[in-house]
């Protein structure tokens, strides 16, 4: 065990000059660990991957690659300049320098030529008071938290007892509060008229219990009259609105807070009207603020759809169609919109725990929002769960042996693995990868536009894509195949943020792939296709271009039996190797050429000009001789206008031709013709028999 | 030599290091060092590339050591050439570019004659 149990705190000293970094870190090293980075892009390098554990940035502001200002940057928008303080070291006394360091955030600035001991002290002092804040901020977040907790218990038991003395449900504060959550939800997709953040949203609907705190102060014999109210008991009746806003109003404390503030709006102008005819004030449109216009709409729909004392419940759709006819009051006609637009959502909502589910997600939203508000920080342990999660993460990424990464938008950044970053000769950060020389030239443009259109065209549902590429690895083009999970935003409508993936060479696996398919197809004396796979690219080409005109061609070689006996089977091995490079070198591309037996030999051909003249040539090619043997040829011909594109008939016609040039004397081409059909098959039984085997049926055919 | 002495021959100002290092062997460890930052060769290369973006930098970088150790001599030449050369090239710029040649070679043989003596 080292004596030393608390580990060093650490510091990145970004300069580009060695010896000012070694000055500094020679006042500091006996305290901190330092780490050095001598430009911009090393400092963000060593920030992602290990921001929450520096204590200090102390950072020059001109270095090559990316400068100071840029590095500040890049910390505000990942939020750790929330997280590092960050001293600014230079001999810019430029007051606009100065001035912009500190609009970005940093906490101290330190000119050169510095003094040993006041570098030291600040370094102290500012690590010390950051210390502090993040203790001081996590335990304010503990306490946020559970007070959020009891105020909104609070909250429910009052609205509660204001039901019960109305003779409400005890469900009309929870159906208010949800439908007011869904309007505005609702109304901020819909238009921007209104600026609600999340939280303002959550306000105005946990505010919304309160609506009808004033009728504490209303007589119960009115609230409760199953009868028409008289003139003089509505009159009563309507002032609980401003009761309930007086009450508000006459707090001794918190007045000012935004709670109690939308609670205000709310109880008072609850019964106003869109079109002045309202009450307390008779305000109009707009001038009803907007908690106020939600939470009337509610509280109208949830008083139709309920019973009550002096009325029974009217159904979902009876209340919606009162409500847009105008039965109820005016509305704004955006909100009218809004409810008709949720109208589907709002039954299955109202009637379930969906409501607690929201409001967790709710809460999530709304802790998101505060953080990135700078509010609040992320408290200190969290950082570490995260760091864990961290070193885990790199551990495994390790051993994969995967290049993973991770882009975003903004900052547009790609992040990659060490060993990643390693494979691919690439640096750990690259900024802004689409317009870098380096990514560009490794990567195809056509690659990165299909896979960018993909992942924005993918959803939160189904982020993940999949697109094979090659990418040169050290000077070597290898396949890869790159998965990617889109990522987007948890906000309403989701936006794309960038993704995160893995990229595995699958090259060896590709090749052994192609290498088998290769050995499945193809005949290995001669490399040139076998017959099972000439037959399936032949079906193939015929189901392709069913209108075009083809030939299969049918040879063998005369005599080859002769050149077995005389000059041994592997002299015979040679012929038919001979043969084969013949055939490729005379036949076009397109044609398909396979050796289907011993000795012989498929062309299959799409032809447009004579078809004549196309065999003659290749006829004519094909003999000649091979050392001392003379390579003479039968073939024969069967052209798909003549025997139909049926594959097995085109092959029994060219069998037939065959046969009957063998019988007639060999060494020639003949086209088939119907009086060839009751002929014989030249054709050996076996596909691709060797040498020997070819050797036996010419003995039997020399019989016949 | 002493280290004051060497401080005299390249124009430095010893009593200042002291004053902000806080120790002796801290300056004489920096002072040796200098002739291994590889600055002044980043600066002659670039200006001989017309690279004033990068002469810029190494000019810059010199002036920031040459603070940090009192190097006063040179670090009058290089502050003026850094301001020069910091919106890229102007016509005063070559002269003191020579300027902060013979300075450099000043203070680089003062600080080898220090070298050998110590």
């Amino acid at each position: 065990m080292s004596k030393e149990q608390t580990r060093k705190q650490k510091i990145l000293i970004a300069d580009d000059s060695e010896m000012n970094r070694s000055i500094l870190a020679d006042m500091l090293e006996i305290e901190y660990e330092i780490i050095e980075a001598e430009n911009g892009l090393e400092a963000i390098s060593v920030l992602q991957s290990c921001a929450s554990e520096l204590s200090l940035v102390l950072l020059d502001i001109v270095m090559p690659v990316m400068d100071g200002f840029e590095v500040l940057t890049i910390m505000n928008q990942r939020n750790w300049i929330e997280d590092v303080p960050v001293i600014m070291i230079s001999a810019d006394r430029n007051p606009s320098s100065v001035e912009r360091a500190y609009n970005l955030g940093i906490t101290d600035f330190i000119s050169r030529p510095f003094d040993a001991l006041i570098v030291h002290r600040r370094v102290v002092n500012t690590i010390l008071l950051y210390a502090k804040q993040k203790k001081l901020v996590g335990l304010v977040e503990d306490q946020i938290f559970e007070k959020e907790q009891r105020s909104n218990l609070m909250i429910e038991i009052l609205s509660h007892i204001v039901e019960f003395r109305n003779g409400e449900s005890g469900q009309h504060v929870r159906n208010v509060h949800t439908l007011t959550d869904l309007l505005l939800h609702r109304l901020m997709q819909k238009s921007s008229r209104y600026q609600l953040s999340q939280m303002d949203i959550s306000i105005i609907s946990t505010a919304s219990a309160l609506h009808d705190i004033g009728k504490i102060a209303v007589d119960e014999a009115i609230l409760n009259k199953p009868g028409r109210l008289t003139d003089e008991e509505f009159a009563i009746m309507k002032t609980h609105s401003l009761i309930g806003a007086t009450m508000l109003e006459d707090l001794p404390f918190h007045k000012d807070e935004p709670l109690v503030r939308v609670a205000y709006e709310i109880c008072r102008w609850h019964h106003e009207r869109y079109d002045g005819r309202g009450y307390p004030d008779g305000l109009v449109g707009d001038q009803i603020p907007i908690s106020a216009q939600v939470v009337a709409i509610a509280d109208v729909y949830d008083a139709l759809t309920s019973e009550r004392v002096y009325k029974k419940a009217h159904s979902h759709e009876k209340a919606l169609e009162m409500i847009l006819a105008g039965q109820c009051g005016t509305f704004n006609p955006l909100m009218l919109e809004c409810l008709t637009d949720i109208s589907d959502v709002i039954q299955q909502e109202l009637h379930s725990d969906n409501a607690i589910q929201r409001s967790r997600r709710d809460l999530r939203t709304i802790t998101q929002e505060i953080i990135s508000h700078n509010e609040l920080t992320a408290s200190e342990r969290t950082l570490e769960l995260l760091e864990h999660e961290r070193i885990k993460y790199n551990f495994f990424a390790s051993l994969t042996k995967e290049v993973q990464f991770e882009y975003t938008l903004t900052p547009a950044m790609l992040t990659l693995t060490t060993w990643g970053a390693n494979r691919l000769g690439l640096g750990e950060i690259v900024m802004d990868p689409l317009n870098d020389e380096h990514v560009c030239s490794m990567l195809k443009p056509e690659f990165l536009k299909q896979i960018t259109s993909a992942l924005r065209t993918s959803s939160p549902k189904n982020p993940v894509v999949t697109q094979d590429t090659t990418i040169p690895i050290d000077g070597e083009e290898r396949w890869f195949r790159v998965i990617a999970r889109a990522t987007w935003s948890s906000d309403e409508p989701p936006r794309y943020m960038g993704c995160i993936g893995k990229a595995m060479d699958v090259h060896d696996s590709r090749a052994q792939m192609n290498s088998l398919e290769r050995q499945a197809s193809h005949d290995t004396l001669t490399g040139l296709l076998n017959h099972a796979y000439a037959k399936k690219r032949i079906l193939e080409r015929m189901g392709d271009r069913p209108d075009s005109k083809y030939a299969l061609v049918m040879f063998d070689l005369d005599h080859f039996k002769s050149a077995n006996d005389t000059y041994g089977h592997i002299f015979g091995d040679h012929v038919l190797k001979h043969v084969a490079s013949k055939l490729q070198n005379c036949i076009r591309s397109g044609d398909i050429a396979a050796r289907v037996g011993g000795d012989e030999f498929v062309i299959f051909l799409e032809y447009d000009t004579p078809l004549e003249h196309i065999i003659q040539r290749i006829f004519t090619a094909l003999c000649g001789t091979y050392e001392e043997f003379t390579i003479s040829i039968s073939m024969g011909v069967a052209p798909t206008q003549l025997v139909g594109m049926d594959y097995e008939t085109l092959f029994h016609a060219a069998d037939q031709a065959l046969y009957t040039v063998k019988r007639g004397g060999r060494g020639q081409y003949r086209f088939y013709d119907k009086t060839m059909q009751q002929t014989l098959s030249a054709i050996s039984p076996i596909d691709g028999c060797t040498a020997e085997t070819a050797q036996t049926k010419h003995e039997g055919e020399e019989h016949t | 030599m002493t280290l004051q002495e060497c401080y005299t021959a390249l124009g430095g100002d010893y009593e200042e290091a002291i004053g902000r290092l806080r120790s002796d062997r801290l300056v004489q460890k920096f002072v040796l060092k200098f002739l291994a930052d590889p600055s002044y060769d980043n600066l002659i290369k670039s200006m001989d590339a017309q690279q004033y973006d990068e002469a810029f930098r190494a000019a810059h970088t010199i002036k920031g050591v040459c603070q940090n150790l009192s190097f006063t001599k040179l670090y009058q030449s290089s502050s003026a050439l850094s301001e020069a050369l910091r919106s890229g090239f102007t016509p005063e710029a070559p002269a003191l570019a020579e300027q902060v040649n013979a300075d450099y070679r000043q203070t680089a043989d003062a600080i080898r004659a220090f070298q050998e003596s110590c």
